[in-house]
């Protein structure tokens, strides 16, 4: 993208040398080409003084001055951690090699020579100058962004069932509810909720959009306005998921999409029956038989076309008995996706064993383990939003 | 991700090969290009040399079939195996792109 000519007019500069007729000169040429705003020092002691009382926004350097030379000013000036990125350009008569290289390590950013061309001492101005703004621009810039990421962060979380309803909900239904949700460093598309549908049904909804970033995390948001146009009370979770897919495919463009689970636990006929959109598969654990020594645990089948992807979707409703003690764990594909640097990603066929071994750890609450050992193994930040939850019939 | 067009006298191909994820999005905009310069009416998109697909890569496939149906050009996506196989039929987007194994 061409970048427009930056005005000087408002940049200050400050001129370091000891030779009145230099000083002059050099503010000659650059008062030409815009910049009114110039003060002096004559050697490196004033110009460290002059830096901090004039905040210049770049300083022209002398090199071979008394008290103290040019390339010890600029070094003391690169100790100070507010004049990092301060533009120096030194103007130097030695055009040897060495002493040229001496500019440099002294941290400067530039140099001209002696005698000193007008048009040559302007563009070299101009350019650090410009660099300088767009760097104080990209930094401004970079600083709102996270500003506000965090902020969007924050928002997405508040969708989420927080701790308190939860316990609610679990007690109303005797129920074990635990869940785990961290978005990624860049936003991410996941979304859960739990919807109480009378005294002995509870619906479960987990949806994830595709990728991450602003665009994902918007997503949620539309989702969560969606959610409440569609009643859950009447309908199969397939009709349910239906009239969700085409809500979503008007407002998604190609390419945008989600995976879903959507269930609906009925506690007076024991069972859970679901739909399902691409969805990680599903984990259910039912209570051991008679001479059993572990709870049966397995994957269920979640393929389904994605939402938002084709008007004509369809699902389908599968059912499993869910009794006292048996238990389903619903979780994004970060948990299977996100790997680290010695461990690879866990992969769908390990999910089973790894609720198995957290069982071993904690019996009631394994969602604790569980996230022990996929933090233990993953590389941070999280690549993607991260959500996982536990739901349990109490025995 | 990388890809790599072949030109034969039969049905020109887009081979991709490595991981299709999230930051491959500028990618996506190269082989659009290319799908559009690509004659005859229809395109094979080789999937043999992918090893790993994410949720925004399948994405990427729904943009490839829609740029492909709004100038006519059949696409035909094949050589899907093990995990990129897995996650296309968990998304079940057979039932939007034609895919051959």
């Amino acid at each position: 993208m061409p970048v427009p000519a930056l005005s000087l007019s408002d940049c200050r500069v400050l001129i370091v040398d000891d030779n009145e007729f230099n000083r002059k000169s050099l503010a000659l040429v650059i008062r030409r080409a815009g910049i009114t705003d110039i003060a002096f020092a004559e050697n490196g002691r004033e110009g460290l003084a002059a830096v901090d009382r004039f905040r210049p926004d770049l300083v022209l350097l002398d090199v071979d001055m008394p008290v103290m030379n040019g390339w010890e000013m600029c070094e003391a000036l690169r100790r100070n951690a507010t004049h990092e990125e301060l533009p120096v350009l030194f103007q130097t008569a030695l055009d040897s090699d060495e002493e040229q290289v001496r500019c440099f390590e002294a941290g400067g950013s530039d140099f001209i020579s002696k005698p000193i061309k007008p048009g040559e001492c302007v563009a070299r101005v101009r350019h650090q100058l410009e660099k300088r703004k767009l760097f104080s621009d990209l930094a401004a810039f970079r600083e709102r962004v996270q500003r506000e990421l965090s902020h969007a962060r924050a928002m997405q979380t508040s969708l989420l069932p927080e701790k308190r309803r939860l316990a609610e909900v679990a007690d109303r239904y005797g129920l074990t509810l635990d869940a785990h949700f961290e978005t990624s460093s860049e936003l991410g598309g996941d979304f859960w909720g739990l919807y109480p549908l009378g005294d002995r049904r509870l619906g479960l909804l987990m949806v994830d959009f595709a990728g991450h970033g602003i665009t994902a995390a918007i997503n949620t948001f539309r989702l969560h306005t969606l959610i409440d146009r569609f009643p859950m009370h009447h309908v199969a979770p397939s009709q349910w998921l239906a009239q969700l897919n085409a809500a979503l495919k008007d407002v998604l463009p190609t390419g945008q999409f989600a995976t879903a689970f959507f269930g609906i636990l009925d506690l007076a006929i024991d069972t859970l029956t679901f739909a399902a959109a691409g969805s990680p598969n599903p984990v259910l654990g039912t209570p051991a038989g008679v001479k059993g020594d572990g709870p049966d645990i397995r994957l269920l089948d979640s393929a389904g076309l994605v939402l938002g992807a084709s008007r004509r979707a369809q699902y389908v409703d599968r059912s499993f008995r869910l009794p006292r003690g048996g238990f389903l764990f619903l979780y994004s594909d970060a948990l299977i996706e996100c790997g680290g640097d010695e461990l690879g990603p866990l992969g769908q066929d390990a999910v089973p064993d790894f609720v198995r071994d957290a069982l071993a750890k904690d019996r009631v609450h394994p969602l604790g383990p569980m996230m022990d050992s996929f933090y233990a193994r993953t590389r941070l930040p999280l690549r993607d939003d991260l959500t996982a939850v536990w739901v349990a019939r109490r025995a | 991700m990388e890809f790599k067009t072949i030109r034969t006298d039969a049905v020109p191909e887009i081979r991709l090969s490595g991981r299709m994820e999230f930051t491959d999005h500028d990618r996506l905009v190269e082989i659009v290009t290319e799908l559009h310069e690509m004659p005859g009416s229809r395109v094979v998109l080789d999937l043999a040399g992918l090893e790993f697909i994410d949720s925004a890569g399948l994405g990427m496939l729904l943009i490839l079939q829609e740029e492909a149906e709004t100038r006519n050009t059949k696409l035909i996506v094949r050589g899907a195996a093990g995990d990129v196989r897995r996650s296309i039929e968990l998304a079940r987007l057979s039932e939007i792109i034609t895919f051959e194994h």
